[in-house]
């Protein structure tokens, strides 16, 4: 489980043959269209809370560009980072899945 | 894959009490650090996904004629869904990580039979309401 410490690949081979970097961006931006849709749905209700949203989406679209560079420290450090962007994405589709229930309940109530 | 991916990107390893938080174990591969980060991703669309069609039965579905809550009691059921696999998605995510550092195995998901338990009972409710809903005459 990666507890080999080879230090092959050397010779400036191909560090990342999967592009697990660029799979993981893109990633990224398919989420922050997710939050864009949940943010157009929202919007038709609620327009102050839409915007929000959709603020939100451009912020994943950004944050999942951050780590590939903040990747260098994350490397050497624990991973802090990561944590931190993944904390703040959690948090996010939280308080926007709760919003969006309590939109749901106010209509037609 | 055929390679095992290595710890070259690490050479030097743990570094001891460079975090405040219970971080133990040595940074894994970037590769699986990034394949935990896209399950998280997924998860996350798809807890996005739910809200958006709870959202779209609110606002898009007509109301069921005899059936007044109809469209609520499918609506807040998934969004409530929504945010249980956001949650839980993190807490796996972070579970993992764990996992990662120290090199254990990954311990099983909990995620796909919470899913798919909500989404066969969701589906039996639709079923029940599409049949009592009667004909519209349109």
């Amino acid at each position: 489980m990666g507890r080999n410490r080879r230090p092959d690949n050397s010779a400036g081979g191909d560090r990342d043959p999967g592009l697990a970097r660029e799979r993981t961006q893109l990633a990224w931006s398919r989420t922050a269209i997710s939050f864009a849709a949940v943010g157009v749905a929202i919007l038709r209700t609620d327009r102050a809370a839409g915007a929000i949203v959709i603020a939100i989406s451009a912020a994943v679209w950004g944050l999942g560009r951050l780590p590939a560079h903040e990747r260098a420290e994350a490397k050497r450090g624990h991973g802090l980072t990561q944590r931190r962007t993944v904390q703040l994405i959690a948090t996010a589709t939280t308080l926007v899945s709760l919003a969006a229930l309590t939109l749901a309940l106010l209509e037609h109530a | 894959m055929t390679r095992t991916p290595t710890d070259q990107d690490h050479p030097t390893g743990v570094e001891p009490g460079a975090s405040a938080h219970h971080e133990d174990g040595s940074e894994p591969d970037a590769r699986f650090t990034f394949a935990n980060e896209r399950t998280f991703l997924a998860w996350h669309r798809t807890a996005l996904a739910l809200v958006v069609a709870g959202l779209a039965i609110i606002q898009l579905l007509p109301p069921f004629p005899d059936i007044p809550w109809g469209r609520h009691l499918l609506a807040v059921p998934l969004i409530s869904l929504g945010a249980v696999v956001s949650v839980a998605s993190y807490l796996e995510w972070a579970r993992d990580q764990r996992a990662l550092r120290r090199g254990e195995p990954l311990p099983p998901s909990r995620l796909p039979r919470i899913l798919a338990a909500a989404i066969t009972g969701l589906s039996i409710i639709a079923a029940i309401l599409a049949l009592l809903a009667p004909p519209t005459g349109r």
